[in-house]
């Protein structure tokens, strides 16, 4: 739909933005006292469904716009560049208050943000310590009126000069790639003492050749990694030394490294110990 | 003004297991226990245990300047409904002091804070690692010597009243914003 709706003609491309305008999924990204006034602007009073401002999509990756309300702080910044590249294209935000603006009361922090446009493209900014809820109103119908005077083809065009006003370029590509941003995935928890061991590359490669000539001899050499033979050489850790320790076999069974940190010892609160 | 019954106890108490070493001080914050750093985790096991505090609320540390850091420990006894503020004071060339995480569990986070926010290293502490500041970070920024850069960089952008544009009264300007050295910033 978005490059093809450069060739769109008129109407339809008039009828497209409509229906992008008046649709808009919010995302609160609430971090202090402006997120309050949000939630405020959402409720029956105020109630921005009636501008077609749907609240509490189920996440960022459903969410057309996203509303940072509050104190960006430095610690806190690489997660709202985060969840922003996690949302669709076409994305819009809205920069809520003085503290996402620039940085308001904090302008001289050691720890705040000077601004979330540093992080992230802004569409609308809302001046205020807090803005009233009105202000949320304003801004959002700006933000309407500009997404009915795009066009998603210049948008996203290469070399972006012509428009009248710029609108927000894509990202630039992320410096991780991303496996690092995700958490490793996990074995079942239900293996127990005999866990799946990862394949040993030295016995894996001499089975991986055979299959081009015939196919059977793959076979039985795939049913037999999950409960492996102990006799194989290649086996890096034997299950037999799991049991020697009681309290290393009962960590098996609920994995702790699914919590980072969590996994050298049996302290529960030492979260974020291997930074 | 005399202190109540119950706080009388208290000092008391405390006069009887530590006599002339502690300093007791009736605050805001309510009764105010000062211990020196030796008998720093004797105090808190006996807040601890004899007057049953057993309700660890927070840790946190004072700059003092010349005077050192003060660390600061607020217990609560549910039993007893009383508070107590123990405090001690490290010297500011050596701030080290025995970690509290043994004696209240709680108190672990509490010391990292302290930690980062303030330099005081709490000795035998089992994760002393940054626990709030970005990775990266460069001293310590609660110390009153620590100097925010963008106050060097960046004048107040605030006006005191409203609709005075931040042009006017260009002499409040050769004013250095406070805690900035004098051979900090770009006037220099
Ligand atoms: S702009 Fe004011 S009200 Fe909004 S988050 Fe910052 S300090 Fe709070």
């Amino acid at each position: 739909m978005g490059p093809l709706s450069r060739l769109a003609p008129k109407p339809v491309k008039f009828v497209l933005n409509w229906g992008r305008r008046y649709s808009l999924w919010v995302f609160n990204f609430g971090l202090a006292c402006c997120a309050i006034e949000f939630i405020a602007t959402s409720m029956s009073r105020h109630d921005f469904i009636r501008l077609g401002v749907i609240p509490f999509a189920p996440g960022p990756r459903q969410a057309d716009l996203m509303v940072v309300s509050g104190t960006v702080s430095d610690k806190m910044a690489p997660a709202v560049r985060r969840l922003y590249e996690q949302m669709p294209e076409p994305k819009y935000v809205i920069s809520f208050g003085a503290c996402s603006n620039c940085g308001g009361p904090y302008w001289d922090s050691y720890c705040v943000t000077k601004g979330v446009d540093q992080i992230i493209p802004v569409d609308v900014y809302v001046p205020g310590c807090p803005p009233r809820p009105e202000a949320l109103l304003h801004g959002i119908v700006r933000l309407q009126d500009k997404i009915a005077g795009e066009s998603l083809g210049d948008r996203y065009a290469p070399s972006n000069g012509v428009g009248g006003e710029p609108v927000a370029p894509p990202p630039a590509p992320r410096p991780l790639s991303a496996t690092v941003l995700r958490r490793p995935v996990q074995p079942p928890p239900d293996a127990g003492e005999t866990r799946p061991l990862p394949p040993p590359l030295a016995d894996e490669s001499p089975a991986e050749e055979p299959p081009a000539e015939e196919s059977t001899a793959e076979a039985p050499t795939r049913e037999t990694p999950v409960v492996r033979p102990t006799e194989d050489v290649t086996q890096p850790v034997p299950p037999v030394e799991d049991e020697g320790t009681p309290d290393r076999a009962d960590r098996n069974e609920h994995d702790p490294s699914i919590i980072p940190g969590l996994a050298e010892d049996g302290h529960d609160d030492e979260i974020g110990r291997d930074r | 003004m005399s202190p109540e019954p119950a706080a009388q106890a208290l000092t008391e108490a405390w006069t009887a297991r530590f006599g002339d070493e502690i300093t007791t001080e009736e605050t805001f914050g309510g009764r105010a226990v000062g211990v020196p750093p030796e008998h720093w985790l004797d105090a808190l096991t006996f807040a601890r245990d004899d007057l049953s505090c057993g309700y660890f609320d927070w840790l946190t540390g004072v700059d003092e300047l010349d005077e050192g850091f003060a660390v600061v420990v607020h217990v609560y006894s549910l039993e007893r409904r009383h508070h107590l503020l123990i405090r001690t004071r490290v010297p500011k060339r050596a701030p080290v002091l025995p970690t509290a995480t043994g004696v209240y569990r709680g108190a672990e986070w509490h010391e990292r804070e302290t930690s980062e926010m303030f330099g005081v290293l709490f000795e035998g502490h089992p994760n002393l690692v940054p626990l709030l500041l970005p990775d990266g970070f460069e001293g310590h920024p609660l110390r009153k010597d620590f100097v925010l850069a963008a106050r060097v960089a960046k004048p107040w952008p605030g006006a005191k009243e409203p609709g005075e544009s931040g042009h006017g009264a260009p002499s409040r300007r050769r004013v250095r914003p406070p805690g900035v050295p004098d051979d900090w910033g770009p006037h220099a």
